[in-house]
């Protein structure tokens, strides 16, 4: 089996593609749902579309016995109706000064609960209908079939087609909705417009990855896109990306999966949908983690960089006040592991700051008098402008003499008259003019 | 013609009197300051006035028209915090916002808009900034960006809420000599203002607001000690207090 297979095989395009366009659909409303800081809109409706379903499915049970292929209409109506009474529910306890995280738990929790109860009733009266109700809870993507796809493919499409014509308007009325209506956008057609996409990619989502899982697929891929990047355009873009990836890769994982942990006398399935939200919570974590400019790893590196930066000038600053100085006496002071010491010392030395058996060569000098100069200016500042006491500036200064950046230093010095001495009646090193 | 009159405004946040019974005029090409303490009412003046909050009673009318006929030509800058700065646009985009209003849901953005954009962001002193994400400019900056928002907008009544709040001094002073620039072209600008010290000087016309409105009128006649003292004062108290007393009577709570 190639991976070509998974595309044009009759028994396994159809998840394969459903899985795809799904995932691109509920990327790209997820991402509109994390920018107004709205996820959990999607968990709370996705569960309080159950009920409905079971309610659907009863009276259609009880009034067309015999034509079981359409009852996925009865699916779609009765989980459109009960989300949206949801909502209104929602909306009814917010405007009651209800905050807006317990209505939408209160309303998850309610609708989801009575969807159990109705389900267990359905159980003795309907089984065989029963049985087609609980796949909705984990979805059941492998069933899929040309019409899901065209389905699917459909909404999709729409989905990616309204971001791509409206794309202004709805940057607008993400980023400052008062402002937006104040222009004369129609920011409450729009957003009825995005709630009834919402809807869509929530009801078919539930075919494929279930009511319990579909708000991961709506929340992931827009987590991960949002790492990436500073354009919204983009953020679109990657969302229906890692979206449809994780569609991909989580059909092969359900897949190749099931092969292998089958043996001849037992037969084993990994689900699809949970499988696919596994991959798209993936995509998700690692990027939290490894994202360039966002990533919890980079952002460690850059303080990691800092901390070393200022470790190397605090050396330098005690080599410009003592002259030569062995590891030994800098471990002391500074506190400082020896090995430690030693790795900075020799990188010091080879970027040409200091020389033998540790002293700064003239270079280095210029270098430590500038973060002496920064040190004492700041306590200057801090003494005459902002009338603190002379006693109590030292530690901060040992902080900011790092961080001041030559605009600053030269606003400090024009401030201050350009001086030559410190609160401590200490020179003030001039700023050299040379290399 | 009045540029902006209001009469009998009555509104309420709930069972709460945010603003009780206010009606003043004021004529177009001056600069306002809307002055009062916390919770009197001044955003929501601004709010209603521009048809983001529904007044209970009342009529306002802007340059003689109500409000939305009139949306093409106000300039509005929201509060700094009202927004998310961590949100996924540049300084242009942000600015660029600003001429949306005539694109309508369809339309596309022109060569002239995007240069109205760049030149109103040299106008402000971000021509650097113009690609970088909001998030990453310091608070003044962002302000900047919000007031060179407003003026691509091109209106002629400015609403601005508390341009000043968390702003350096540098960047307060050049905003205030863009707006009387804007105001010696006849504009009209109305403003949000917390330090009472600055009134006289960047102001022309104030209104004194406390729930109920105690003044409105030129700075020289208006911005006196005795109604400062009402507007700032304890006698206020009294009245808070019996109107909190009447919301919870009302519904049901004592």
């Amino acid at each position: 089996m190639s991976l070509i297979d998974f595309f044009i095989d009759p028994v396994l395009r159809g998840p394969t593609w459903g899985t795809l366009f799904m995932c691109i659909a509920s990327g790209l409303i997820g991402s509109v749902l994390l920018l107004r800081k709205k996820t959990l809109l999607a968990e709370s409706l996705s569960h309080a579309a159950y009920p409905g379903v079971i309610l659907g499915v009863s009276l259609f049970a009880l009034a067309f016995p015999a034509h079981e292929e359409w009852a996925f209409v009865s699916v779609l109506a009765g989980a459109s109706f009960s989300a949206f009474l949801a909502l209104k529910g929602i909306e009814w306890l917010m405007r009651r000064k209800v905050s807006p995280d317990a209505a939408l738990c209160f309303i998850l929790a309610v609708f989801f609960g009575a969807g159990i109860v109705a389900a267990s009733s359905m159980q003795s009266q309907l089984p065989s209908w029963h049985q087609k109700t609980q796949m909705l809870l984990f979805g059941q993507a492998a069933t899929m079939t040309g019409i899901h796809v065209a389905l699917y493919g459909g909404l999709a499409l729409s989905i990616a087609l309204f971001f791509l014509l409206m794309y202004r308007p709805l940057q607008s009325v993400l980023f400052d909705r008062d402002f937006s209506s104040l222009l004369g956008l129609n920011v409450k057609w729009l957003e009825r417009l995005i709630f009834c996409l919402l809807l869509a990619s929530l009801i078919v989502g539930i075919r494929s990855v279930g009511v319990i899982l579909m708000s991961g697929m709506i929340i992931a891929p827009a987590v991960a896109a949002r790492q990436f990047t500073h354009h919204l355009h983009r953020m679109f873009f990657l969302a229906s990306f890692f979206g449809a990836l994780s569609g991909l890769l989580g059909n092969f994982l359900s897949i190749w999966g099931s092969m292998y942990l089958s043996t001849e006398t037992e037969r084993m399935t990994l689900p699809t949908g949970p499988s696919i939200v596994l991959v798209g919570s993936c995509f998700a974590f690692l990027s939290l983690l490894f994202a360039p400019q966002r990533g919890l790893v980079s952002r460690l590196f850059r303080i990691g960089a800092f901390r070393l930066r200022r470790l190397e000038e605090n050396i330098l600053k005690y080599f410009w006040k003592k002259g030569t100085l062995s590891r030994k006496i800098l471990h002391e002071t500074l506190h400082v592991p020896m090995w430690a010491l030693f790795l900075v010392l020799r990188r010091l030395k080879k970027q040409g700051w200091i020389e033998g058996a540790y002293s700064l060569t003239p270079d280095g000098m210029k270098r430590a008098a500038s973060i002496v100069r920064l040190h004492r200016l700041w306590e200057l500042y801090l003494t005459e402008q902002l009338k603190l006491e002379t006693g109590k500036v030292h530690k901060t200064a040992e902080e900011m003499e790092h961080i001041l950046t030559p605009d600053l230093e030269e606003r400090l010095t024009h401030l201050l008259g350009a001086p030559t001495q410190d609160p401590h009646q200490q020179p003030i090193p001039e700023k050299s003019r040379f290399p | 013609m009045k540029a902006w009159e209001v009469e009998d405004l009555h509104v309420n946040y709930g069972k709460k009197q945010v603003l009780w019974d206010v009606s003043f005029s004021v004529p177009p090409g001056v600069m306002v300051a809307i002055v009062g303490p916390n919770g009197a009412g001044k955003s929501t003046l601004l709010k209603t006035a521009l048809g983001l909050v529904e007044p209970l009673s009342g009529k306002i009318d802007l340059l003689g028209q109500p409000v939305k006929k009139v949306k093409q030509k106000i300039a509005y800058v929201p509060q700094r915090e009202s927004v998310d700065w961590d949100f996924p646009i540049t300084a242009l985009e942000l600015i660029l916002m600003g001429r949306y209003g005539r694109l309508g849901l369809l339309g596309r953005l022109r060569q002239a808009d995007r240069e109205a954009a760049l030149r109103s962001l040299e106008l402000v002193g971000m021509g650097d900034f113009a690609h970088t994400q909001i998030g990453q400019l310091s608070g003044g900056q962002q302000q900047r960006l919000f007031i060179a928002r407003a003026l691509v907008q091109g209106g002629s009544l400015f609403f601005l809420d508390e341009p000043f709040a968390g702003v350096d001094l540098a960047t307060e002073k050049s905003i205030v000599s863009l707006l009387q620039a804007q105001k010696e072209e006849g504009k009209t600008i109305f403003s949000v203002h917390h330090d009472l010290p600055t009134v006289e000087e960047y102001f022309d016309w104030v209104i004194l607001l406390n729930t109920r409105l105690i003044a409105c009128g030129p700075v020289k006649q208006v911005f006196t000690a005795e109604n400062l003292a009402l507007t700032f004062g304890k006698s206020q108290e009294l009245f808070d207090e019996a109107a909190s007393l009447s919301a919870k009577s009302i519904s049901g709570i004592v």
